[in-house]
């Protein structure tokens, strides 16, 4: 190789290069282009594909009605991927190139905390709304070293699960209890943490003490113990907890962990007790991976894959699924629906807004009230608080059944009342904490 | 805190040693008669984990007969590697071999995650539900069954090592190979039957752990190799009873030392918790331990 | 004759080099101020950058496993430092390369007597300890939740990105250019000698011990400095800036590159990012991480010297 081919070389690399990161500018179509920002690849590309999977088919259904009325014209809905690599480079490449490259009119996705806050900034510089539908984090709303105002949160967040949780264990767990070992009505519950050393984790862990002491209940935290994300042996962590005595024990926990948890905790440590599940573990292969030692414990949820809430959406939810596993061919999940139903509050608030202009659709997606998708809100209505733009969850709770046909429990709910399928029962085995 | 409990959690660490025991046999092994370290050694732990979850899956039998049809799928695809792999660069660097090996876990982990998805996988013990109480303490059967298992693959190792021409011939290679070529002893045959005997050490590791409750996915090696890898250095390189005594101590150190860590800071008046810090606490352990002596505790010079 | 054909191979290199120098200046006049692009340029400097660092470091014999401790510290430190001191972040990310530095001196102090697997142990072993450290120091830290970073320029400045993919790019060539005067000085040789044989080269009367050691800070300097060059311009940090993950791209650039030369981490830094992102447009997913792991082992064995050596063993043949 001789100093001309050297030269023609390092040309060649660097313009193949820039080739590779620059596309040529496209034609303006009349079409309402949204970023989905999610970890198609890396750790979490399970969830990640859900999220791309279900927001499609919302964008495609709403096409096939003939897309959005935006201010006279009917748009069509197109999606462009946005692979987060679940990493923060990748995140923030992809955010990038969504809002520079692609120039979408919105964004609706991110998942992960700690990834959804480096990207954050990339689209509040821009200035581009971002209906944020798979990061638990509250601080995602409410960091003050941006301007939050685009961001739109229609996920709940880690202080809603364990609100829901406890007010469910101190109307009827904790009388049941009581009432079986005559506790006196002043005992404290005793309760028992085993959180995951993650922003995740802590964040359950922190909301728990909030709802405590928020709704000022007589709970007790006897112990509280961490783990490393992805810990596969949580047998001494509960052979502390165990000696600690609790009535429940409140893990929070990813699918994997949960699973090892709850069936170490019967199996091997012998901690016959009530256990609580966050909602992301409400996924078939959790039934699959706990098997029988899952009987009876407890599931948050605002999603189920084999539950169906009573009530006004149980039809839509029924179809949702069908179609959804027509189209894909598995079930969607939970990070799924709210993802396909933010594709629908961002069709609506660009009807309602009547442009694409980016300002305008922030604003009418604050002032937005729409009925409930396939998830039940707080009030049958989609719309983002006021302070934080939070969309308010009405999160229910499960209990796993022993299901003969199906060789796995399965999750059925039992509260609140008024779309409650069975009545909570506590199981023969059961064994309180120290009177 | 009561005794019983601390006794139970010496049970849990206990088994936790005899996983790393069992990857750390065969990594010391590798290492005698090769003078190699093979990073990607929890992979093999991985790859036989899966193997005996899809045997189990596809026969139905019970899982313990399996593991000696994983170990001997696990010796196969160690030979591979040693001889597609290790052995064109053996001589060339000690840091060619950690970066081949780095590449080996790319390789193998997104392998793996790409044919079998990154679920996680479960074999349910026909055990599962039997346990033995003495006292307080509570001994699941797979444990038992499990510290029974490596107890008898050590000794037939030791006898292996000790009695058979083979296991001479593979002593004589480690002790000194130019000396073992002159002997007359096909020293690439024993590198070979090394790879493949450290191989099926990792699947019989990897086995035996999906048996007992945890689970297998393409991630689950690098945690556990890691610790083996401070057991042959905190034990000393090419020590079988330092290998041991070290597996021992860390598996029950990393489940104890977070006790006492929040027992004493309780002193203080300050609650934290410190389960989290198992792996935190294993590497403290393994700086302590080569600070003072940087050949490990039963090491002697090395090469 | 002979040293007439080094000099050829020299020049040739450094003409190799000033013009994709002038090719990566000209950049934003030639495309605009695309966005996209420069944030893809300024993460591959960054990159670069930090594999150089880690390098200087491989070029002791000393391979780290766990240099995104440093890259993590660095990023740390800057970005607490510019918003408590109120410093600007360009002087911020000088007090975040020294304290890695210190660290690192720390690390070297403990690892100078150990062999090459377990040191690469204890340099992974740090990654996780900083990590665990970082995450209970809340109060300073933001523990999970991370700590937002000033902007290296303020976004509020027009086309403030062109002006950051600059100060990179001044900041990767001088880094570049002071490995290189460092590789070319006694300091340079003495490494080499050591990692050829440390017991020999201690017979030289070389200082083992003190050469390894500043190898350590000097590559922990700007592994620091690379890190907290991101942190600035993400405007954000998080713990998952330990991952390991960031410990092992450094190596991959390296070893693709080329290993112990200064044009090989830079060119595995633009080759592999460049094949990532090309895969990223196919929808590949495990494939990648699959090939990185081919692209890793192959190399090893049959181009242990990496894409730079490819001209010299097309010439030899």
């Amino acid at each position: 190789m001789n100093k001309k081919n050297g030269i023609l070389f390092a040309v060649f690399v660097v313009s193949v290069l820039i080739a590779g990161c620059v596309q040529p500018p496209e034609e303006e179509v009349k079409e309402i282009k949204i970023g989905i920002v999610a970890p198609l690849t890396g750790g979490a590309s399970t969830t990640g594909t859900d999220m791309w999977q279900s927001a499609l088919l919302a964008a495609e259904e709403i096409n096939a009605r003939g897309g959005v009325d935006v201010g006279g014209v009917d748009m069509q809905i197109t999606l462009v991927k946005g692979d987060t690599e679940t990493s923060r480079e990748g995140g923030v490449k992809a955010v990038t190139k969504l809002i520079t490259e692609d120039k979408v009119d919105l964004l609706i996705g991110g998942f992960s905390s700690g990834i959804t806050y480096a990207d954050q900034v990339v689209a509040s510089e821009h200035k581009v709304p971002f209906i944020i539908t798979g990061a638990s984090s509250p601080i995602i709303t409410r960091r003050t070293d941006i301007d939050t105002s685009y961001f739109f949160h229609h996920c709940p967040t880690t202080d809603d699960y364990p609100e829901a949780t406890l007010l469910f264990v101190n109307d009827v767990v904790k009388p049941r209890i009581y009432e079986r070992f005559n506790f006196s009505a002043d005992r404290p519950l005793r309760l028992a943490v085993l959180y995951q050393d993650s922003k995740y984790g802590e964040g359950v862990f922190d909301g728990i003490k909030k709802a405590i002491e928020k709704h000022s209940l007589n709970i007790d935290i006897v112990s509280a113990e961490k783990f490393k994300m992805s810990e596969t042996d949580f047998r001494t962590a509960l052979t502390v907890i165990k000696d600690s005595k609790p009535d429940v024990v409140y893990p929070a926990a990813f699918l994997n962990e949960q699973t090892l948890i709850v069936a170490q905790g019967r199996k091997d440590v012998g901690l016959d007790t009530i256990y609580l599940s966050v909602e992301c573990n409400d996924d078939p292969d959790y039934y699959t991976g706990v098997g029988r030692w899952g009987e009876y414990s407890i599931q948050e949820s605002r999603f189920s894959p084999y539950a169906i809430p009573s009530g006004p959406i149980h039809d839509v939810v029924a179809k949702f699924k069908a179609d959804f596993e027509n189209r894909w061919g598995t079930s969607p999940s939970m990070m799924g629906a709210s993802t396909y139903e933010g594709v629908y509050v961002a069709a609506e608030a660009i009807k309602n807004a009547g442009t694409l202009d980016k300002e305008e659709v922030r604003a009418s997606l604050a002032a937005l009230e729409m009925p409930q998708v396939i998830e039940v809100m707080q009030n049958g209505v989609i719309t983002f608080s006021k302070d934080y733009r939070e969309s308010k969850f009405e999160l229910y709770m499960e209990q796993l059944i022993w299901d003969e046909t199906a060789g796995e429990t399965r999750p059925k709910i039992v509260w609140p009342d008024n779309i409650k399928e069975t009545d909570f029962v506590l199981p023969d085995w059961y064994e309180p904490g120290s009177p | 805190m009561d005794l019983s409990v601390l006794i139970q959690i010496l049970v849990w660490g206990l088994y936790a040693g005899c996983i790393y025991i069992l990857l750390a046999i065969g990594l010391n092994l590798i290492f005698g008669v090769m003078k190699v370290v093979n990073f990607a050694h929890g992979e093999l732990l991985m790859l036989g984990a899966y193997a005996a979850f899809w045997i189990y899956t596809l026969l139905g039998i019970n899982p313990y007969l399996i593991i000696a049809l994983a170990m001997v799928i696990l010796g196969i695809i160690g030979v591979f590697i040693e001889r597609l792999c290790f052995r064109p660069i053996m001589g060339t660097g000690k840091l060619n071999e950690i970066f081949l090996s780095l590449g080996l876990i790319y390789l193998f982990q997104n392998l793996a995650a790409l044919l079998w998805t990154t679920d996680s996988r479960s074999i349910h013990s026909p055990y599962s539900d039997v346990s033995v109480s003495i006292g307080s303490i509570q001994l699941p059967m797979d444990y038992i069954i499990i510290i029974a298992f490596t107890v008898v693959f050590l000794i037939a190792f030791q006898l292996f090592m000790k009695r058979t021409t083979l296991g001479r011939a593979m002593r004589a290679t480690s002790q000194n190979r130019e000396a073992a070529v002159l002997m007359g002893i096909h020293v690439e045959r024993m590198d070979m039957l090394s790879f493949a005997m450290g191989s099926a050490l990792a699947a019989a590791a990897g086995s035996l752990w999906v048996i007992s409750g945890q689970i297998a996915n393409p991630y689950m090696g690098s945690i556990p190799a890691i610790k083996a890898f401070a057991v042959i250095i905190i034990g000393g390189l090419g020590s079988i009873p330092g290998a041991i005594v070290a597996g021992l101590t860390l598996g029950i150190a990393e489940n104890i030392v977070p006790l006492f860590m929040q027992s004493f800071v309780g002193l203080f008046g300050v609650s934290m918790s410190f389960t989290a810090w198992k792996d935190t606490i294993a590497f403290f352990i393994l700086i302590i331990v080569l600070v003072i002596r940087p050949t490990g505790i039963f090491g002697e010079k090395g090469e | 004759m002979k040293l007439d054909r080094i000099n050829v191979t020299i020049n040739m290199k450094t003409g190799i080099g000033i013009i994709s120098l002038i090719l990566a200046f000209l950049i934003p006049l030639i495309f605009g101020i695309n966005q996209y692009l420069l944030t893809v340029l300024i993460i591959t400097l960054v990159f670069i950058i930090y594999s150089s660092a880690w390098n200087l470091l491989a070029l002791s014999g000393q391979a780290s496993l766990g240099h995104a401790a440093f890259f993590g510290i660095g990023g740390y430190v800057s970005a607490i430092i510019a918003s408590s001191l109120g410093l600007p972040p360009i002087a911020a990310i000088l007090v975040g390369g020294l304290f890695a530095a210190f660290i690192g001196v720390l690390i070297g102090l403990t690892c100078i007597r150990m062999r090459e697997w377990f040191l690469a142990m204890v340099t992974f072993g740090f990654a996780i300890i900083a990590h665990t450290i970082t995450t209970e120091l809340s109060w300073l830290t933001g523990g999970w939740d991370g700590l937002p970073a000033k902007r290296l320029i303020p976004i509020t400045i027009t086309n403030y990105i062109m002006y950051e993919y600059y100060i990179m790019l001044l900041i990767a060539v001088a880094v570049i250019v002071i490995i290189y005067l460092i590789t070319k000085s006694r300091m340079g040789l003495a490494l080499e000698a050591i990692r050829e044989n440390e017991l020999e080269a201690k017979v030289m009367g070389i200082g083992v011990t003190k050469y390894k050691l500043m190898a350590f800070a000097i590559s922990a300097f700007f592994t620091g400095i690379a890190g907290a060059l991101e942190v600035h311009h993400f405007g954000y940090i998080t713990p998952e800036i330990y991952g390991m993950d960031i410990s092992f791209w450094p190596i991959i650039y390296s070893i693709s590159g080329g290993l112990f030369t200064i044009g090989g981490p830079i060119l595995g830094t633009i080759v592999i990012t460049f094949i990532w992102e090309v895969l990223r447009t196919f929808g590949l997913m495990y494939e990648r991480l699959i090939l990185i792991g081919v692209i890793l082992v192959l190399i090893v064995i049959f181009l242990p010297k990496g894409l730079v050596s490819i001209p010299e063993k097309i010439k030899s043949r």
